[in-house]
């Protein structure tokens, strides 16, 4: 048999479409991650621009203008103190994303170093990370963090107006820092152990896959093996993992303060307006359901933004 | 191996296409099929992974995966036409009057679920049996498949059986209710070679025994050799050729065909003989050439096989060996 | 069965005790000194005399270096003695036992209230894959799963307030069989049930593309009993799985819900804990919680098997 020149105009190919194309082809079609990711960009816009964006100051007080109903001197009214919660929300924003992205960041780092070490060093990393892991995983992390951040706070108060007083060193002063200090560390504390899980488990099963047998037979080298098939592979799942971790920061954030230990007062938070607002709910509605709604929408968009990447970057599961 | 009451149609598909809704929009996968399954017949249907033969065969059972739809065609089954069928005739037809063995018997048959149980369900809900009863049977049935101490077996999940137990367990299943068609697609792929011999020989003895018609779905032309009464030859959704067994082995036509047969090693070979291929790859669904599927690998092909598609003519005198090619036919009539 | 349960418990108690550590290190050198924290409150001038305090420190054992303090603290823990409440003085144990029975039972009905719910709508929404009944069931789940039971629980009780003026503000406990326990049974099974509709839709549609499920309908199975006996079974299987994930959500979201709607359980006692720095409560909380979660681990350990025969015959072998 003799071979047969393939006919060139059939064999002509399409330019191939990457893996990120395609991914980025499926979520568009899915509308609820679209609202998600609109909202979201929306959200991040606010919060960046935010202080250009406000009709007012978040602190400055207008006592003869208090409680007032949402009208459009003030879209969502005013607070207790005469304040526009318009711009404190939009204040709360920036406090929100502040939080959930450097959160996130944190915990990111964390897990995916500790995740890494297991996964790739193996015995007796692998024990130690995991045996860490599933502890943090299995305490109700809540509480434990909640406490940690209701006995901490004052110690470090104290201890900021030592140094305050030892080297009048004007940074002392900002108590802020501690709210900001406590709710990160605390936060990212809880928030590891899932990436460290996840990415350990990612690194056992990609290095034993057949395809990177085979692209050590073919002689790659490690970078490129690195490059080119374990981090498109493993960085899917983390990407969805992230986005949904983002909103559930956010979430985590106001609970804390909701109970008292969060961003205190007057720095605007979500989550002090919503505590503020369920106290005099049933005559001011405007002063809960105005951060409420907006802290729903952003855990809703987050969360429909990670499941719609969860859709796109994992093309098995959607057949 | 001749045909016994070919000429009685229990199967007969008209037209069969199916199309996959891709990515790129719908794309032919199955190009309107015509073929056909004589009571008490065997028919192997041959041709290379991704060829469409066992979308053709799930097509019939209404067991096509989502994006996968039939568009065109007819498929008649006892005179009825199975895509017309209500899902509840559809159903009294899916492991009661067709059989269905498929091609990996362990994600083929349900992990969490003991082997009695899976085997007893078309029994209880076809025949409507007691469950005493269909355990019984399905005693029997083990037993008609060779399986060894059945009653023991009944209760095991199929993970502690061996790849061939299972697959005799899925050929009881298909065969539980009596069918008048089993349908095997690549039954033996998954298995080792000795145990292919095993299964082959044991359908070849049941449907003797049984007298049902056989489809038997394979890419291995070598294997259907001795099962066979028809075989029918699938080159990128069509039938390329249709031909009784001996005839075919014997007298192979289409390019493709001999192609294929080409490729059988044998003993008779010259040790330092290169074992014959055929180049190129099929088409992809989608991006299907104008005219003849296979022109672009063909050491035949002509201008007119670029522009046209080729029909299945007849090429014998009785007419039961058919092949679609313009070079055949063309040789045919100069001859 | 026994020795594996007892295993279990051993290599729980290290990290329990771990955080147990943490915790009293926390209240150690955190909150400051406990005496001092009870008398602040005390009436009269006990609070001035210098002198009662270090003897109170002296006969308690405070004065003791922290490691002392601790092993001291367990050990009075493995007795049974979990102490006194800074704030109010009584037992632990009594404040404990009286909350407990609240959260449990709320627990319990919201576990079985997901299960039945969550489910059912799971698989539904995958039989349904992208279909309008898919992208609602989905949607609300996504949508239950963002909203904090503290925004949640006082919006529905206006809702039910303007819809049904006619009935009482459901505040307070009056035990599982009471009307009161529906609002916050409800909103605190709304996360629970998001996480297992979501869970058991993506497990139906991975089951959906086995071919096991293709056997079944080739052998004539009726739809309704290919999910009930086909795809349910090895569904079940990762959702149970989230069991200890789900005693997690509970115990968070049963903080919230128990503040909101007046509840005397765990919850409520944990916030006035923290209120208080009453640290013998906090310990004692977080001690129940994490055994509450071990447990709900140990009996995915257990179930696991029986709903999987491979995992039963790998364990076997090992």
């Amino acid at each position: 048999m003799t071979l047969v020149q393939p006919n060139p105009a059939i064999i002509e190919e399409e330019p191939p479409v990457s893996l990120w194309r395609d991914a980025w082809h499926r979520l568009r079609r899915n509308k609820l991650a679209i609202f998600g990711l609109g909202v979201v960009v929306l959200l991040a816009f606010v919060a960046i621009s935010g202080p250009y964006l406000t009709p007012y100051d978040f602190l400055s007080q207008d006592l003869a203008a208090r409680n007032q109903a949402p009208s459009l001197a003030h879209l969502f009214g005013t607070d207790d103190l005469g304040r526009d919660v318009f711009s404190r929300v939009v204040y709360g924003t920036r406090t929100a994303f502040l939080v959930a992205v450097v959160v996130t960041a944190i915990a990111l780092v964390i897990g995916t170093t500790l995740g890494a070490i297991a996964g790739f060093f193996g015995e007796p990393y692998d024990r130690i990370i995991m045996w860490l892991t599933d502890m943090a995983m299995s305490v109700p992390n809540l509480l434990l963090v909640v406490v940690i951040n209701a006995s901490l706070k004052n110690p470090i108060a104290r201890w900021m107006e030592a140094q305050y007083m030892a080297t009048l060193n004007p940074f002392y002063r900002e108590t802020i820092w501690i709210d900001f200090f406590l709710v990160f560390g605390s936060m990212a504390l809880i928030s590891w152990p899932p990436y460290a899980r996840l990415v350990r488990a990612q690194v056992l099963s990609i290095r034993t896959r057949p395809y990177i047998t085979a692209a050590m037979a073919l002689g790659l080298s490690n970078r490129i093996i690195m490059m080119r098939y374990v981090v498109p592979n493993a960085l899917g799942p983390l990407i969805v993992s992230v986005s949904a971790g983002l909103g559930t920061a956010m979430v985590l954030e106001s609970a804390f303060s909701f109970l008292g230990v969060g961003v205190n007062p007057p720095t605007p938070s979500w989550g002090n307006m919503i505590s503020d607002g369920l106290r005099v709910w049933q005559h001011y509605p405007h002063l809960l359901a105005a951060p409420a709604f907006v802290l729903g929408l952003a855990s809703v968009a987050f969360s429909f933004l990670g499941d719609g990447l969860n859709d796109a970057l994992n093309p098995r599961g959607t057949k | 191996m001749t045909a016994r009451n070919a000429q009685e149609r229990l199967l007969d598909v008209k037209g069969l296409t199916v199309e996959i809704d891709g990515r790129r929009g719908p794309a032919v996968i199955v190009d309107g099929i015509d073929l056909h399954v004589g009571k008490g017949e065997t028919l192997g249907v041959v041709g290379e992974s991704g060829c469409g033969k066992s979308l053709t065969m799930l097509s019939l059972m209404r067991l096509l995966p989502n994006k996968i739809k039939v568009t065109k065609g007819t498929a008649e089954f006892d005179g009825r036409d199975l895509h017309k069928m209500s899902t509840r005739e559809l159903r009294k037809v899916r492991g009661g009057d067709i059989g269905f063995v498929f091609q990996d018997p362990m994600t083929s048959l349900n992990p969490v679920m003991r082997i009695g149980d899976q085997l007893c369900e078309p029994l209880i809900y076809h025949r409507k049996m007691a469950k005493a009863d269909a355990r019984k049977r399905a005693v029997e049935l083990l037993r008609l498949v060779g399986i060894p101490g059945p009653e023991e077996r009944l209760e095991a999940y199929p993970h502690e059986l061996s790849g061939g137990m299972r697959q005799r367990v899925m050929i009881a299943i298909g065969l539980a209710c009596d069918p008048k068609l089993l349908i095997a697609d690549e039954p033996t792929t998954a298995l080792d070679v000795t145990i292919q011999a095993q299964i082959v020989d044991l359908v070849k003895d049941l449907r003797n025994k049984l007298g049902m018609s056989v489809v038997w779905i394979t890419h291995d032309l070598a294997l259907i050799a001795g099962l066979a009464d028809r075989v029918v030859v699938l080159y990128a959704g069509t039938v390329v050729e249709d031909a009784p067994v001996d005839d075919l082995y014997a007298n192979p036509s289409h390019p493709y065909t001999r192609g294929l047969l080409a490729s059988i090693p044998t003993l008779s070979d010259a040790p330092t003989a290169r074992l014959s291929s055929i180049g190129g790859t099929p088409p992809e669904p989608g991006r299907r050439p104008a005219g003849c599927p296979f022109a672009p690998r063909c050491p035949l092909a002509m201008d007119i096989c670029r522009r046209e598609v080729p029909k299945l003519e007849p090429i014998s005198s009785g007419g039961s060996h058919r092949a679609a090619c313009f070079a055949v036919n063309k040789a045919l009539k100069a001859a | 069965m026994l020795r594996y349960v007892a295993t279990r418990f051993a290599i729980w108690i290290p990290s329990v005790l771990l955080v147990m550590l943490a915790v009293y290190a926390l209240a150690f050198y955190g909150a400051g000194d406990p005496i001092k924290l009870i008398f602040l409150r005390a009436p009269g001038d006990v609070a001035y005399n210098p002198q009662r305090i270090e003897a109170i420190r002296e006969s308690a054992g405070l004065n003791r270096p922290f490691i002392e303090q601790f092993a001291w603290y367990v050990w009075n823990l493995v007795q049974g003695k979990f102490g006194n409440s800074l704030s109010s003085g009584r037992s632990v144990w009594a404040l404990v036992s009286a909350a407990a029975p609240v959260s449990f039972q709320l627990a319990l009905c919201s576990v079985i209230l997901t299960a039945v719910v969550a489910i059912p709508l799971g698989m539904l929404a995958a039989l349904n894959q992208n279909t309008r009944i898919d992208y609602t069931i989905l949607g609300s789940a996504l949508f239950l799963w963002a909203i904090p039971a503290y925004v949640a629980g006082p919006l529905l009780m206006v809702a039910l307030i303007v819809l049904l003026p006619g009935v009482k503000v459901p505040y307070g406990w009056g035990g599982i069989f009471d009307v009161r326990i529906l609002l916050p049974l409800v909103v605190l099974s709304f996360q629970p049930i998001a996480l297992i509709v979501r869970q058991t839709r993506a497990a139906v549609i991975e089951v959906l593309s086995e071919d096991f499920v293709r056997t079944a309908r080739a052998k004539g199975v009726p739809e309704i009993m290919v999910a009930l006996r086909h795809i349910l079974r090895p569904v079940l299987t990762p959702v149970i799985t989230q069991l200890g994930l789900i005693m997690i959500t509970i115990v968070n979201g049963a903080i919230f819900v128990e503040l909101v709607f007046g509840l005397p359980g765990l919850g409520r006692l944990t916030v006035q804990a923290l209120i208080n720095s009453d640290y013998p409560v906090i310990l004692a909380i977080t001690l129940i919680g994490s055994f509450l979660v071990m447990i709900s681990n140990l009996l995915v350990d257990i179930l696991y098997p029986l709903l999987d025969p491979r995992a039963n015959d790998a364990k076997r072998s090992r």
